[in-house]
């Protein structure tokens, strides 16, 4: 209340008290105006007493929502910060197990999967391209006898061996993995049985200088290995395995012709 | 005082609730059909012990594969703790994971970012 109204009420205050002026006509007025005054007054204070009180209320929910939503949705944002995580985690172990399950996990190279597989897509590209490819299949003689002389420790270091070599040998898109115990497959993309021979010649030439010291009871001796090799170039309209076939039984041509060497297997067409 | 056992499934954790020593544990992969019937039992006891008692509480987590709604679940836990915590209760998380895991160590430092209360992260050989 403002000090006007405030000198105001009490000048009125004053002028109902003073006794000169009872009986007065507009005395008695004044007072009545006076009591209608005051209780408007008051009214009007409550109301806008509660008006404020209300208004307080809605602000303060209207922060509490404000609150809580800001803490739903920290909450929410790291729900998915962390879910997404676990995804991420899922992704990477997939692409683990699946690299692991086309590893051969003695040499490193690929495993008969990884080369089923690539065996499929290149025998579906050659479908497409008319390119085809050449396979050599590649088995270390005797090689029972060095695990069963120096023991398999000693026949894995052996095909360890091997397998470095023959990668080493390759251009970059050959590939070559293990199919089998002591069998390499060797997939040479874009490439005809003459040039794959003159490769794997060089390969199979380069595993025979391989030397892989083994103990025995006497003392320690170096063990040497060969391979025979059979070669086969992929005839449009064959199935891959017809191709792999070829190559093997080019391979057991070898292994009985004296070991040691490659040979090529005549195309199906020829037969 | 109950305790609480839930045995665990390829999809869901092992939980059990030891009441007496203030322990609950879980371990293993999670994503269920339907995580809120699971993990609603775990939340029931954690509220109920901090109802009904005013021991310490230490949850000892072995888990791995969390999906979306479980780490809800979990993060709902966690908050109950806190409150607990906050309101002056002795509350603690111990999260167990193998050492060659790293990146479980590091999802359990996501979960512990907001928490106040004792949270180790413990690797294991």
């Amino acid at each position: 209340m403002s000090r006007d109204n405030k000198d105001l009420d009490q000048h009125i205050e004053q002028l109902l008290a003073n006794p000169t002026h009872h009986g007065h006509p507009l005395q008695k007025a004044l007072s009545q105006l006076w009591q209608v005054h005051l209780e408007e007054r008051s009214r009007l204070e409550r109301i806008t007493h509660l008006s404020d009180a209300y208004q307080q209320l809605a602000r303060e929910r209207e922060t509490n929502l404000g609150e809580r939503f800001n803490k739903q949705l920290r909450q929410l944002e790291k729900l998915a910060r962390i879910s997404d995580r676990y995804q991420h985690m899922m992704r990477d172990l997939n692409l683990a197990l699946n690299e692991a399950s086309n590893r051969d996990v003695l040499t490193g190279l690929g495993n008969r999967r990884l080369l089923m597989e690539r065996l499929k897509e290149e025998t579906e590209r050659a479908a497409r391209t008319g390119r085809g490819y050449s396979l050599a299949m590649l088995d270390a003689d005797h090689f029972k006898e060095v695990n069963d002389t120096h023991g398999h420790e000693t026949g894995d270091r052996v095909l360890v061996e091997i397998a470095t070599t023959v990668q080493a040998g390759l251009r970059e898109y050959d590939v070559c993995g293990r199919w089998g115990g002591e069998e390499f497959l060797i997939l040479l993309p874009d490439t005809k049985a003459e040039e794959a021979m003159v490769i794997v010649e060089n390969v199979r030439s380069t595993i025979s200088q391989i030397r892989v010291r083994a103990d025995l009871d006497l003392g320690s001796v170096s063990i040497s290995v060969t391979a025979s090799i059979g070669i086969s170039e992929y005839a449009l309209g064959e199935s891959f395995s017809q191709t792999v076939n070829r190559a093997d039984s080019a391979m057991l041509e070898a292994k009985r012709s004296g070991r040691n060497h490659s040979v090529a297997a005549k195309s199906p067409t020829a037969d | 005082m109950s305790n609480l056992t839930i045995p665990g499934s390829q999809s869901t954790p092992t939980i059990t609730g030891d009441w007496e020593a203030g322990q609950l544990s879980m371990q293993g992969d999670s994503y269920p059909e339907n995580s809120f019937d699971l993990f609603n039992q775990a939340l029931d006891w954690v509220e109920r012990f901090f109802r009904d008692t005013d021991r310490p509480l230490t949850l000892e987590l072995s888990l791995l594969y969390l999906n979306t709604s479980s780490i809800r679940a979990v993060m709902d836990i966690f908050d109950m703790l806190e409150e607990a915590h906050r309101s002056g209760r002795q509350v603690a998380v111990n999260w167990h994971y193998d050492h060659r895991n790293e990146r479980v160590a590091e999802l359990a430092e996501e979960f512990k970012e907001d928490c106040t209360f004792p949270f180790s992260i413990v690797p294991h050989q």
